[in-house]
């Protein structure tokens, strides 16, 4: 039985992981095999090229795929028995923000599929937070990409998870946007105890955010590279992003010539 | 405001023209007793009005609890299909089978199970408008980004949560457009159920009218139904559009199938499917007589069926009988089918050169789409003769508009930067329409060719039934007046299976062009 600290603030453990899928009569192989361990509390930024499996080995942490072969371990528990619980939350791509309803709605419907109660100033605490408490009513055909991401994060934090899966939640927004929204929202999410894994392609971006970089060969994603010590000088950072850029670049080399 | 008149403005002159042409027509043909104008509707609605009006309002309430207990049905069925995959492929074949049963023979049956009230209007409204429900819901259900879904399991949640709080809403404009079409259809349905034998109704007025060579009062039933027709077509329309679900981007579309692993294992998969569904309809079958408790006099079983056909001694005239009239039957649908389906496909392109002439037609095409045609059945009749013309000209109507909607609406949809991807080639506009246009009016032919099928049965059975006095429609009314039910379910199994055959011969077809040409219109 894991401690209750366990689940507050878990590991997560992923042992000999592979994903295999079917199409066409054809096996394609998207991640691994895969040995790592996420710290507890820490942010760790997942890079690698497009399309290189990345985001289905989120997709394997957060419970949304079953694994070919290998586990996957949070705080002791299987994926599963965490989302049971609501004690992980998913940030997507394209926000998912239901359309028929307002972002209040919305950031209300994590509470809803949570099985926790009702609680207004809780969700309307964290749409101030993100900034729109003038947008809460609403709807997010009318709100532009940045703010609703804005609002799909306010939803991920409303149930206060113990453990944030990003899944190239800045993908879709203009550079602008994006530089925006980082200099906000990490400092919201970041908070003491809360494990994180934010998959990205933007090397900055995973460098500015994390304490951890790791960057995975394309398909099967496997780790190529495992980066830390970018907490410090800006210098360190530039240290840190010259190191993962060669790694990527090296990663991309062997995609072109595969 | 002014904007919306202009926009109106081509609609309302084309309306004028079929107006002036309608009651050219109707002086010209003076005399014939065939023809009656606008102003002859008119005046006949004035005259009747207490009567045409209570009449009305009968088989609406019929209609609307039809219409009603139908699409709960399609609801029921789609959400079961949904909830458990491995027997969607079963009910959605057992679904169409019933959707293909001939209400000529259907209707007399439920006439005699029921008695004297308005139960066959009812179940045949039902059965008439359940299936395009179910096909739009059972899209629409599935039609959203994976990512809502994803959202729902992250929290741990399961299937019945998915359906409370994604799939539900998210099928809303298609559950609405399901409405929309079904709104015509559940009139038509109670109509036929009227010509049955009901005691009041507008399909009561309909057959006496005709019977009595009324022509304006056939007129202006036919007139009444259609304008009913259209209004619930529009109505629905409206809701969906206030429920902020605007129009779904694909309708009635084919299903996409995960390809199985090869070609032997497809076939073993088909063969196997179709031998459980064949088990499950006479099972069905079986059941529900029994559960109803219906006399074996009436109420044929399977086994009773198979010695009318197979053992016993008159079994081959028996057959030669029913194939004969078949082929009747067959011969007129074919053409019509043919005729309708590349007139409607045929007209929607040409109006495509002419984009203002397309803009005016659409709506009108949208609103006699609606018109039931079935019930203007004896109206064609009169006006062609009862010969082989008649019967062709009616299934071609009854499949032409439906079509030419659907084809135009498709055509819209052609993506606006292939369009321009065209324009910049300065490319002439039978390029733009061979290359661009008719590809992204594929869908809709398909659809429309496949609901087309039992549509086309339908009109031709009820064209025999109520007028030519040939073909099965009119052996199945002649079986049935004379109670020899064996025949008359012979018969109704002969059609519903032969339609549900056409039907997915249609469909295979369709996934075989759609995969080449518009993979991204096949449904999820």
């Amino acid at each position: 039985m894991p401690s209750a600290d366990a689940w507050r603030s878990p590991d997560i453990v992923c042992t000999q992981l592979e994903k295999t899928f079917h199409s066409g009569g054809k096996t394609i192989s998207a991640v691994g095999p895969i040995n790592v361990r996420f710290n507890a509390g820490e942010t760790t930024a997942l890079v690698g090229p497009s399309g290189c499996g990345k985001s289905t080995l989120l997709r394997l942490i957060a419970g949304l795929e079953e694994p070919t072969v290998g586990s996957v371990q949070i705080g002791g528990q299987t994926p599963i028995e965490v989302t049971r619980r609501a004690g992980l939350a998913f940030a997507f791509q394209d926000a998912a923000l239901l359309p028929w309803l307002t972002v209040r709605q919305n950031v209300a419907l994590a509470l809803k599929l949570a099985r926790r109660g009702k609680d207004e100033a809780k969700v309307s605490g964290l749409i101030d937070l993100v900034g729109l408490s003038q947008f809460a009513d609403t709807r997010p055909a009318e709100l532009s990409g940045g703010m609703r991401q804005r609002a799909a994060i306010a939803r991920c934090l409303v149930t206060e998870p113990s453990l944030l899966l990003l899944d190239e939640p800045f993908g879709a927004v203009d550079e602008l946007t994006r530089a925006r929204l980082n200099q906000d929202l990490p400092a919201l999410w970041q908070k003491p105890g809360t494990t994180t894994l934010l998959v990205t392609h933007s090397i900055a971006e995973a460098v500015n955010v994390s304490d951890r970089v790791i960057v995975f060969s394309p398909r099967p994603a496997r780790i190529v590279g495992d980066f830390t010590g970018m907490r410090g000088s800006d210098s360190a950072k530039r240290a840190v992003m010259a190191e993962v850029s060669s790694a990527l670049a090296a990663a991309d080399d062997g995609l072109l010539t595969s | 405001m002014t904007g919306r008149i202009a926009a109106a403005v081509p609609s309302l002159l084309t309306a004028l023209v079929g107006l002036a042409l309608w009651q050219a027509l109707a002086s010209i043909t003076q005399g014939l007793f065939v023809f009656a104008g606008p102003a002859d509707v008119l005046r006949a609605i004035i005259a009747e009005a207490p009567l045409l009006f209570a009449s009305a309002g009968i088989t609406l309430k019929s209609a609307t609890i039809g219409f009603v207990l139908g699409n709960a049905a399609a609801a029921v069925l789609a959400t079961i299909a949904l909830a458990v995959p491995r027997v969607e492929r079963l009910i959605s074949g057992v679904a169409l089978v019933f959707f293909c049963l001939p209400f000529v023979a259907t209707g007399p049956i439920l006439r005699v199970i029921y008695g004297v009230g308005d139960g066959p209007q009812i179940v045949l409204a039902a059965l008439a408008t359940y299936y395009t429900t179910y096909l739009c819901l059972l899209v629409g259900l599935r039609s959203m980004p994976a990512s809502w879904l994803d959202l729902v399991r992250s929290y741990g949640r399961g299937r019945v949560s998915e359906i409370i709080h994604v799939r539900a809403l998210a099928s809303l404009p298609y559950f609405t457009a399901g409405l929309q079409i079904g709104a015509p259809a559940a009139f038509l349905g109670a109509m036929v159920g009227e010509f049955t034998g009901a005691e009041r109704g507008l399909g009561v007025l309909s057959v006496r009218a005709m019977r009595g060579l009324d022509v304006d009062m056939t007129w202006a039933i036919a007139a009444l139904a259609a304008t009913l027709s259209a209004l619930g077509f529009w109505l629905f329309g409206w809701l969906g559009r206030t429920l902020g679900a605007g129009p779904p981007p694909l309708l009635l579309s084919a299903s996409r199938q995960d390809l199985p692993r090869s070609r032997a294992a497809a076939l073993t998969n088909s063969v196997g499917s179709f031998a459980l569904l064949t088990v499950s309809i006479l099972a069905l079958w079986l059941g529900l007589m029994n559960v109803l408790g219906l006399s074996s006099f009436f109420a044929k079983r399977p086994q009773d069926v198979f010695a009318f056909l197979v053992t016993d001694p008159g079994a081959s005239a028996n057959r030669a009988i029913l194939a004969d009239s078949f082929w009747q039957t067959l011969s007129l649908t074919f053409p019509g089918y043919l005729v309708g389906l590349l007139l409607g496909a045929g007209l929607a392109i040409l109006l495509v050169l002419r984009p203002r002439l397309a803009a005016g037609m659409l709506p009108i095409a949208i609103a006699l789409r609606s018109v039931p045609i079935v019930t203007t059945a004896p109206l064609l009749v009169l006006a062609l003769g009862r010969g082989a013309v008649g019967t062709i000209v009616i299934v071609a109507v009854m499949i032409f508009f439906p079509t030419l909607a659907a084809c135009l609406e498709g055509m819209r949809r052609t993506p606006q930067s292939v369009l321009d991807l065209f324009a910049s080639y300065a490319a002439s506009p039978w390029k733009r329409i061979f290359h661009a246009q008719i590809p992204a009016m594929l869908p809709a032919i398909f659809a429309s060719a496949r609901m087309a099928v039992p549509a086309a049965f339908l009109s031709a059975t009820t064209a025999e039934w109520l007028a030519t006095g040939t073909g099965i429609g009119s052996l199945m009314a002649l079986t049935a007046s004379t109670s020899n039910y064996a025949m008359l379910w012979s018969a109704i199994i002969l059609l519903a299976v032969a339609a549900s055959l056409l039907y997915a011969a249609v469909h295979w077809f369709e996934r075989r062009i759609l995969k080449t040409f518009a993979s991204e219109q096949l449904a999820i």
